[in-house]
């Protein structure tokens, strides 16, 4: 096991990278080959290190190794194309299609048009859900809440959500997203892989593929979902919007959750201490390595390493997920929720504690949007929750300096209809599902603060000016992570795909 | 990732000759598409058709090589790059191109190109056995080792074998006593029996039916937001087990998963009838073949209706069609000729077309006494009905209270009213044939709103123009054109398959891509030979693993021979055997042998195991899992677990269990931390530990304890050194801890 200098670095294997790691492969055996893949997988590339390696069993080992798993702590060769202005992302998914209407789409006109039919010439022979196709009359809502100029910029935003607002600068509001699906789950499996259809990889996965990871305790894709703060019934989510699809699975995502287990079956068993826990670990890799000697399996290696960092996870992970060391300025900044495992504002805190860590993504998902009856009601109650947790998250960021290389995205995966979805009154109304524009901001790496792209029609229901497509959108993502989304490509069964399929324009206008 | 060593294994000639001709240049490289498939409407077969050229104007202007369309595309400095992708010509491909063009392109004789397709669209020749092997596959495979300066690893000791071969066709570890039965029976003849008993045994069609069911993306759900609960999909699981283990003939197979209807008949006309008669029996249950159709990945929603649905529903057919069958990605071809291969968007709806007219129904599987006999109990079903509603509206009080007696009465009433009750007369479903036939068109990128071209059923035209299709057996034309002993692709897939499940890799190494994009054989002529094999042995599944399992690459050790690791490091040319994980499946069920709880009853509806609070966190509707009320059930093999496509378990997720939304040709083999987490602390693994330790029992001594240990879950004895390790760690933790470390080692998860 044991490779020659020579067969580590050759004359033009660039210094420094290799001189480190054959130090540290010939002087600490198991974990000198840890340390290697992970040297190798940011230094070198794998052509190299195939070339000047491969000989001798534990170059292929080696090799082999930084192929499989550690290779996705280093990402892939030539990625980032160019030189990034975000590292991290936070993508705070509003999961059910928060309405544009009561929050970002300022239509002062609306008042006057309440009541009234909406017009063939807006409505375009829209395909609209089984919900409304059964309604006779299609009536103007106007939405019941005000709206308000906030920041220097003086961007229009709903009074809904003042701590937005707070933020307003820091933030370049999309009016004019568009998509193609019109029910949740194939919108938000759309905004979430490129594709309606299930199968392809989450943009989380695509990012850890790609630039790897810089936590060695954490998974580079981490996933926290909170519930609903309306009355609604909401919608689902499955696992699999968070999958690495046909992407190797050591990308796909890893829900931390409230309660004993964040992780599932992070908890040892009944019984088993941390010091048993050692002991049984050490019997397994005792053995393990009678083999390991016999066959010079890298696999072997490799399972016994992440052993090892399921092991470090039961330490890293619980650490991670107790805020009791939270000064209470935290806690004022994210408002009281906050300390309540599973709610939204705890979720936000998080996310900023994950990113502090070196976590490549952290994807939050908050349920409770879908609001078709009752919105006066439901989308008050999720403001209040969502609200100041979001803002707060930007200031937090900003406040610690780690806003410049994070990029924050809020959005759901669809807006919502002018129209309102059952009986209209003075006080109540609902809006059905409309993809053909909606709401998203974005702050942080890259992104131009204090502004707001895209104008729409009189009735918020067509793009008059800067439509942004969710594939648009999500090689504006990449972009900033110094990725060019036509380049970042996996083969599979005999087609190269990619996150925007054949689609996708970075959004300029948005950058700073 | 993958540093996949891509060797152009065919066709190669052409490029070797030192002057290549313009023609055989046109015929190897450009004949794939533009040939019989015209794609882009170009046919470069003779040369009035290229002249005239395709969609994109003439492709050859004689004597200008500059201003012709073929020139620019091959030299590559447009858009317009040919071949596609990697397959650049050479720069003396290219010279002979520009000259031979700018010489006014002279075509010999005025014949017609023919062939020049792709490799695994020409149909395989039963090549010449290399000599110096007994074994022809050992033969083949000697040849290409010899050439690539490599050796044989030597044969595997017989401990090994035997749990290769117990791994191999059942997915599960052999006993103690099955190891001995083997080692120590020193006949010849030892090692053929052995595949012989295996062969026969149930467990086998268990382990490669699963391998089947990922291969047709099989599961008990729609998926999506209503994820709709497929009442019969189980019965097609059994159908396909039953089929492995009968050795249904692949070809026979294939007719009765895509056409049995049409092909077998659908007369059930059993007017008068008790018992059905064993004929018609027999066809019912071939039909249930074609419920292949009909448990797809669907969002079964209000806005997916009529033309819609059925484009999608036919769609996805032929998704499964190309995948399963074909080895060929066709769904690029749904919204536009496929980049790379030749199949062109109308060879996609021409295929669509042969499920135009056909869609799913409910038949009956019992006889019209059956079905009648049940209906007669309907009265009771309904009273039992009733009596349901009735308890739940009841009042309820305190624990104790008259109330709760009398709602304890009536709930008891209730159990025996439903005892009563008939059992659902037994359903399957299939699919039929409609009243009419809608006309297929092509769409438009893909979308069901944009009707184009009409198209009529046929073949993707590359592969020739296939049998004649008669409205109403359109299936049937599909059905035969796969199955004949002449098609290129379908037993060179096939044989590849069973290959994969012996080797770890297919001898392609892209199972479900035998187009351009996916590897080429490394070993082409063996191939060959396998696919006319198994034609030749009227497509029997298992005498192709008798085939396999006799050679000696079969039986060689997986510790690879010195110096092969660095000339061969992805041992492509099987110097030696590939060490492999089992995949979850397997793993969970070895983990049940292992303690001895596993339950081998087979078929019927889909088990559903209980989940911890934790684990069932993720279910859409939790309420939607009732875990089977008989506990023996919920240790039955992993193939009978409910496949729920908004929910697969944990522990099988973890390692790696297929996406079920498409063809799975082979399980991924990730090594990830909560794979730890999972064997070390799930509650699962706790309990079979317990169970394992307490079928063991504590022995004389400790080290006879750890060896009795080893025996049952590795198949073995412990050499010194894991033995030392095994008894200090058992003297510390107990015999419990010591049986969850052992199901932890990495041993216990990998074939040698």
């Amino acid at each position: 096991m044991e490779p020659s200098k020579q067969e580590l670095a050759g004359p033009q294997s660039g210094g420094g990278a290799a001189q480190r790691l054959q130090l540290s492969l010939l002087s600490q055996g198991d974990s000198g080959l840890r340390l290697a893949g992970e040297l190798l997988g940011r230094a070198l590339t794998r052509r190299v290190l195939f070339g000047r390696a491969a000989t001798g069993l534990g170059g292929v080992a080696l090799a082999s190794l930084l192929n499989r798993n550690l290779f996705s702590a280093g990402g892939i060769e030539g990625v980032p194309h160019f030189a990034p202005k975000a590292k991290h992302v936070i993508f705070l998914h509003q999961s059910g299609a928060p309405s544009q209407i009561e929050l970002f789409d300022y239509k002062p006109e609306l008042k006057k048009l309440h009541g009234t039919e909406l017009p063939g010439s807006i409505r375009r022979g829209q395909r609209i859900t089984g919900m409304t196709s059964g309604q006779d009359s299609f009536p103007v809502a106007a939405p019941i809440f005000g709206f308000k100029p906030y920041g220097k910029s003086g961007t229009m935003m709903g009074e809904l959500i003042p701590h937005t607002g707070s933020i307003a600068d820091d933030i370049c509001l999309i009016r004019t997203v568009h998509t193609d699906a019109i029910n949740h789950d194939p919108a938000i499996t759309f905004i979430q892989t490129g594709s309606q259809q299930p199968g392809r990889p989450s943009l989380g996965s695509w990012v850890s593929y790609g630039l790897g990871s810089e936590n060695d305790n954490l998974p580079a894709f981490v996933v926290l979902v909170s519930q609903a703060s309306g009355l609604n019934v909401d919608q689902p989510l499955f696992s699999r919007l968070w999958s690495s699809g046909f992407l190797p699975s050591s990308y796909q995502g890893v829900q931390f959750r409230a309660g004993a287990d964040p992780v599932l079956y992070l908890s040892d068993p009944p019984g088993i201490d941390r010091a048993s826990r050692r002991r049984i670990l050490d019997a397994v890799q005792a053995i393990n390595k009678v083999k390991a000697e016999s066959f010079a399996d890298p696999e072997i290696d490799t399972r016994i390493q992440q052993y090892e960092l399921a092991y470090r996870m039961q330490a890293s992970v619980p650490e991670l997920m107790d805020l009791s060391k939270e000064p209470q300025s935290t806690f004022d900044l994210y408002g009281p929720e906050a300390s309540k495992p599973g709610s939204y504002a705890s979720h936000c805190l998080l996310a900023r504690r994950l990113i502090e860590r070196g976590v490549r993504f952290v994807q939050l998902y908050k349920r409770g949007w879908d609001q078709h009856n009752d919105l006066p009601r439901d989308i008050a109650l999720q403001c209040q929750a969502t609200d100041q947790p979001s803002a707060a998250l930007v200031k937090d960021l900003k406040q610690r300096g780690l806003l410049d290389d994070t990029l924050v995205v809020w959005g759901g995966e669809f807006g919502r209809t002018i129209y309102s979805q059952g009986k209209l009154t003075a006080t109540n109304y609902g809006r059905d599902h409309h993809p053909r524009n909606f709401g998203v901001w974005l702050a942080g790496g890259g992104i131009k603060g204090g502004l707001a792209i895209g104008r729409t029609d009189d009735y918020s229901y067509n793009i008059e000016e800067d439509p942004v497509h969710v594939h648009d959108l999500q090689a504006t993502v990449l972009h900033l992570l110094g990725v060019d989304h036509t380049r970042l490509t996996y083969k599979f069964q005999g087609r190269w795909f990619r996150l925007t399929d054949v689609h996708g324009e970075v959004v300029q206008k948005a950058l700073a | 990732v993958k540093t996949a060593g891509v060797i152009v294994a065919l066709a190669a000639a052409v490029s070797a000759q030192a002057q290549p001709s313009a023609l055989t240049i046109l015929s190897s490289k450009c004949l794939a598409c533009h040939g019989a498939a015209r794609m882009s409407d170009l046919d470069l077969r003779d040369r009035a058709a290229a002249l005239k050229g395709g969609k994109r104007g003439p492709a050859i202007v004689p004597g200008s090589s500059g201003s012709s369309l073929l020139y620019q595309a091959v030299k590559r400095d447009t858009p317009l790059q040919m071949p596609p992708g990697k397959d650049a010509l050479t720069a003396e491909e290219i010279e002979a191109l520009k000259k031979w063009i700018d010489a006014g392109a002279p075509w010999s004789a005025g014949a017609g190109l023919e062939g020049g397709g792709w490799w695994s669209f020409q149909k395989p020749v039963h090549p010449q056995v290399p000599p110096g092997k007994p074994h022809p596959i050992d033969a083949f495979l000697e040849a290409r080792r010899r050439q690539k300066g490599l050796s044989a690893a030597s044969q595997a000791g017989r401990g090994t074998l035997a749990r290769r071969a117990y791994f191999d066709l059942h997915g599960l570890p052999p006993t103690p006593e099955q190891v001995d039965e083997f080692v120590n029976d020193a006949s010849p003849e030892s090692w053929k029996q052995l595949i012989d008993r295996l062969l026969a045994s149930p467990r086998y069609g268990e382990r490669w039916g699963r391998y089947w069911l990922d291969l047709v993306r099989y599961a008990d759900t729609s998926g999506f937001e209503t994820d709709h609960f497929y009442v019969s999909a189980w019965r097609y699981r059994d159908y396909v087990i039953e089929s492995f283990n009968k050795d249904k003939p692949y070809d026979v197979f294939i007719k009765e998963q895509i056409a049995a209807d049409e092909i077998w008949g659908t007369d059930v006309d059993l007017e008068g009838i008790l018992r059905m008669p064993e004929a018609k029996a027999e066809n019912l249950k071939r039909r249930i073949g074609t419920s292949l159709f009909t448990m797809g990945a669907f969002p079964i929603e209000y806005t997916y209706y009529g033309d819609q649905y059925r484009a999608e529903w036919a769609s996805e057919a032929v998704d499964v069609v190309g995948s399963a069958f074909l080895g060929m990605t066709l769904a690029c071809a749904r919204c536009h000729d496929h980049k790379f291969d030749p199949v062109s968007q109308r060879d996609y709806y021409r295929l669509a077309a042969m499920f135009a007219g056909s869609s799913e129904r409910e038949i009956p599987l019992g006889s019209l006494f059956d079905v009648q006999t049940a209906t007669r109990g309907f009265p009771l079903l309904a009273h039992a009905e009733a009596m349901k509603r009735m308890v739940r509206n009841m009042k309820r009080g305190e624990p104790g209270s008259e109330a709760e007696a009398k709602r304890d009465e009536m709930l008891k009433r209730l159990g025996e009213a439903y005892l009563r009750a008939p059992e659902r007369a037994p359903t399957a479903i299939v699919i039929g044939h409609d009243e009419t036939i809608r006309p297929t068109h092509v769409l438009k990128k893909g979308e069901w709103q944009h009707k184009g071209e009409l198209v009529k059923p046929g073949f993707p035209a590359a592969l020739g123009p296939g049998p004649e299709v008669k409205d109403r057996e359109r299936r049937k034309a599909l059905a035969e054109w796969l199955a004949s002993a002449d098609h290129p692709l379908v037993a060179r897939v096939m044989v590849n398959r069973i290959w994969q499940g012996h080797f770890s890799h297919g001898l392609v190494r892209t199972p479900n891509d035998f187009g351009r994009q996916g590897d080429a054989p490394t070993h082409p002529e063996l191939l060959d030979w396998l696919a006319t094999e198994f034609v030749a042995r009227k497509f029997s599944i298992k005498e192709m693993h008798r085939l396999l399992m006799t050679s000696e690459a079969y039986r060689m050790s997986s510790v690879a021979p010195k110096g092969s690791a660095e000339k061969d490091p992805e041992n492509l040319y099987l110097s030696h055997m590939n060490r492999r994980r089992l995949d979850g499946d397997a793993i969970r069920d070895s983990i049940l042998a292992a303690a001895g709880t596993l339950n081998l009853r087979m078929g019927g509806v889909g088990v559903i195991p209980p989940l911890t609070k934790e684990e069932i966190q993720a279910a859409r509707m939790p309420d939607l899992w009732p875990a089977n009320p008989d506990p023996s059930e919920h240790n039955r093999r992993s193939v009978y677990l409910q496949m729920k496509r908004s929910l697969t378990l944990p522990m099988l997720q973890t390692f790696d269990a297929p996406d079920t939304s498409q063809s799975c040709a082979r399980r991924e083999t990730s090594t990830v931390a909560p794979q730890a987490l999972a064997l070390m602390n799930s509650e699962f693994t706790a309990k079979q530990a317990a169970a394992l330790a307490r079928r063991v029992g504590s022995r004389e001594t400790p080290g006879t304890t750890v060896d009795a240990v080893w025996r049952v879950a590795l198949g073995r004895l412990p050499s010194d050194q894991e033995r030392a390790t095994a008894v200090e760690y058992l003297n510390k933790a107990g015999l419990e801890r010591l049986c969850l470390m052992v199901l932890n080692l990495n041993e216990f998860l990998y074939v040698d």
